[in-house]
């Protein structure tokens, strides 16, 4: 339990799940004011998913990670359950909206960005480091929820974000995406930075 | 400092920003909508600026994290201790992110242009005014970003303003309407999407737009700048006058740059031999493609005496523009494929042919556009078929009234078809003329 607390505090989690509660509430609220569709946009529920595993992406490395991967400890399920958490964390904030005036869904296709783009962020984490992780999903996210394509099957697979949520290239897409940056985060953990650049603060 | 300037080029987000725009912005320019920018350079400019949709947010993006730095390298008391004012320090910081995001949005133009630099010829000035207040507005962003990124250093700041900047740009129209050039002030993207042959952006458009941009981007560097809240609220100043200098020159007038056509790009230019085949300045790369091909119509037209000798473009342009009427003159509208090539040049004999039955503008009593068809396909010899306009019924009438031409013997079939054009062309179009049965 020690341990879990100081990994906590080390990775600034109160503040990004702060960070989170406050994205989710604010997003909702602007839907609620501004909408009268009880559904939210598919748009919308894609750039919340983003903005939440955004928030969260701060987690992924520590103020010295180069330090922390001298420890001995069993680091590859640490990480994978941290990822899983933090999924967790987005679903639940976003399941939750589905009872309210204001539903972010349909709830698989939620499930399968927020997967994907954790996925993304971590596979980003892993190779450029946890501080510029958030640039290829944000760019990628932007662009496929602007301007999505259903037509050929490679319009679906780059912009799998928006797709709807019966589209089994989308789908896979993001399976993969998941499964990638799962195993890639598991096993690198975050990319090394000297200290002085790795902090988040 | 072009030493000062070149390290910071080469130790700041620049040279990724700048990476990260060209290639997005390439991507999108091909591949997001289909490649709508062959016809022309102006036609590439305005679809430039509207992929400023996800440019600009991602520029904020970038601006906001560059911020960051002296924050993510706990190197701020360090650098605050240095016996030189803020303002020296972050010259070469705003000039680095400001030559990144020109030289990612001139790249991104120079793939578009590689595309259509050998069919495209019209180049009015403009084109650079467009690209101008794109750059212009991808400066303001990236500087605005510097801003925002300093006064909010957190990790989510970059991710978070280049969302809420997306939202803005989707936001302005809907909280402008029904004034839609106050949009067109604030929103570069506005009223940019699938422009036309004869599209064109007018110069006070761009000069209000330009005039909102320069002044967002200097209240941008000043907060950037800005060592205390005095300078910081003397950033408004420039934001208020160029928002009211910017309303001032707009033209009040809404869907200003949609109805905007470009009487040059549409004038004609035409072939120096006989007989004169012609198309829009817009078109004039294509006019080598067309030549042949119209004249084939002609050839087949010569069958109808006193038909047509000229094949023009038609250049009838959204709204209410129309091209002068003539009756030696065949009309074909010119397309340019994505390729930046005519698209079908195969359909042109057909359509000049079909277009020697147009009546006069303002007709009452036009021929119908089964009879159209069905007399052109009988000049030319080749059953009608359907484009992607025409609906099936009429489709089957055509080929009927083909069919029975067809069977006439010779000369009969011809004096009708020459009496659907007379009559055509006085506007007297009656009904079964072609049949033979009319009332």
């Amino acid at each position: 339990m020690r341990w879990l607390t100081l990994y906590l505090r080390s990775r600034r989690a109160p503040m990004a799940l702060a960070a989170a509660g406050s994205i989710a509430v604010l997003m909702w609220s602007l839907w609620s004011v501004f909408s009268n569709a009880r559904d939210v946009g598919f748009q919308m529920v894609a750039l919340t998913v983003l903005l939440l595993v955004v928030a969260l992406t701060a987690t992924l490395g520590g103020p010295d990670d180069a330090l922390e991967g001298t420890a001995a400890l069993r680091w590859p399920r640490r990480r994978v359950a941290h990822l899983l958490v933090a999924l967790l964390v987005v679903v639940v904030l976003m399941l939750v909206t589905l009872a309210t005036g204001a539903r972010f869904g349909p709830g698989w296709m939620m499930v399968r960005d927020a997967a994907g783009l954790l996925g993304l962020t971590a596979l980003a984490a892993a190779t450029t480091g946890t501080a510029r992780a958030w640039f290829l999903p944000l760019a990628w996210t932007l662009a496929a929820a602007l301007y999505p394509r259903s037509e050929p099957v490679l319009g679906q697979v780059l912009t799998w974000q928006a797709q709807p949520p019966e589209s089994t290239a989308a789908n896979v897409t993001a399976g993969l995406l998941a499964l990638g940056g799962l195993v890639t985060y598991a096993v690198a953990g975050p990319a090394r930075r000297p200290p002085a650049e790795a902090g988040q603060h | 400092m072009t030493r000062i300037l070149g390290i910071e080029l080469r130790r700041s987000a620049a040279l990724g920003s700048a990476l990260a725009l060209a290639v997005a912005g390439t991507l999108l320019l091909f591949f997001a909508e289909g490649i709508g920018f062959s016809t022309g350079w102006m036609q590439l400019a305005m679809t430039q600026r509207l992929y400023l949709a996800v440019l600009w947010p991602l520029a904020l993006a970038a601006g906001a994290w560059q911020a960051r730095r002296e924050h993510r390298s706990n190197v701020e008391e360090l650098f605050g201790s240095t016996p030189r004012p803020r303002a020296h320090r972050i010259v070469p910081t705003v000039g680095a992110m400001g030559v990144a995001v020109v030289g990612g949005y001139l790249a991104m133009g120079i793939a578009g242009a590689l595309w259509i630099v050998s069919t495209a010829r019209y180049f009015p000035a403009a084109v650079l005014a467009v690209t101008a207040v794109g750059v212009l507005a991808l400066v303001a962003a990236v500087w605005v970003g510097l801003a925002v990124g300093r006064l909010l250093p957190s990790l989510v700041t970059a991710p978070a303003l280049g969302i809420a900047g997306l939202a803005l740009l989707l936001l302005i129209p809907a909280a402008t309407r029904p004034r839609g050039w106050l949009a067109l002030v604030f929103s570069p993207i506005y009223e940019m999407n699938m422009p036309d042959a004869y599209a064109t952006v007018p110069g006070r458009v761009s000069a209000a737009q330009a005039v909102w941009l320069a002044a967002l981007a200097v209240a941008a560097v000043l907060l950037f700048a800005s060592g205390g809240r005095r300078i910081r609220v003397a950033a408004l100043l420039p934001l208020v006058l160029g928002a009211a200098l910017a309303v001032t020159v707009m033209p009040h007038q809404n869907r200003f740059v949609t109805d905007a056509i470009d009487p040059v790009a549409r004038a004609l230019v035409c072939t120096d031999d006989q007989p004169r085949v012609c198309v829009s300045r817009v078109h004039s790369g294509l006019l080598a493609e067309v030549t042949p091909k119209a004249r084939e119509a002609l050839t087949v037209l010569t069958k109808l005496p006193g038909g047509p000798t000229e094949v023009h473009e038609d250049t009838t342009a959204y709204p209410d523009v129309y091209p002068a009427w003539r009756e030696d003159v065949a009309l074909v509208s010119v397309e340019a494929g994505p390729d930046g090539h005519v698209l079908e040049p195969s359909a042109i004999p057909a359509e000049v042919v079909f277009g020697a039955f147009a009546s006069p503008p303002g007709c009452e009593k036009p021929a119908g556009w089964p009879e159209r068809v069905a007399a052109a396909s009988w000049l030319t010899g080749r059953e009608p078929v359907a484009d992607e306009m025409s609906d099936p019924a009429m489709l089957d009438s055509a080929v009927q009234l083909w069919q029975s031409l067809r069977q006439l013997p010779e000369a009969e079939a011809q004096k009708r078809v020459v009496a659907l054009r007379r009559a055509a062309l006085s506007c007297s179009v009656d009904e079964g003329l072609l049949t033979g049965n009319a009332r």
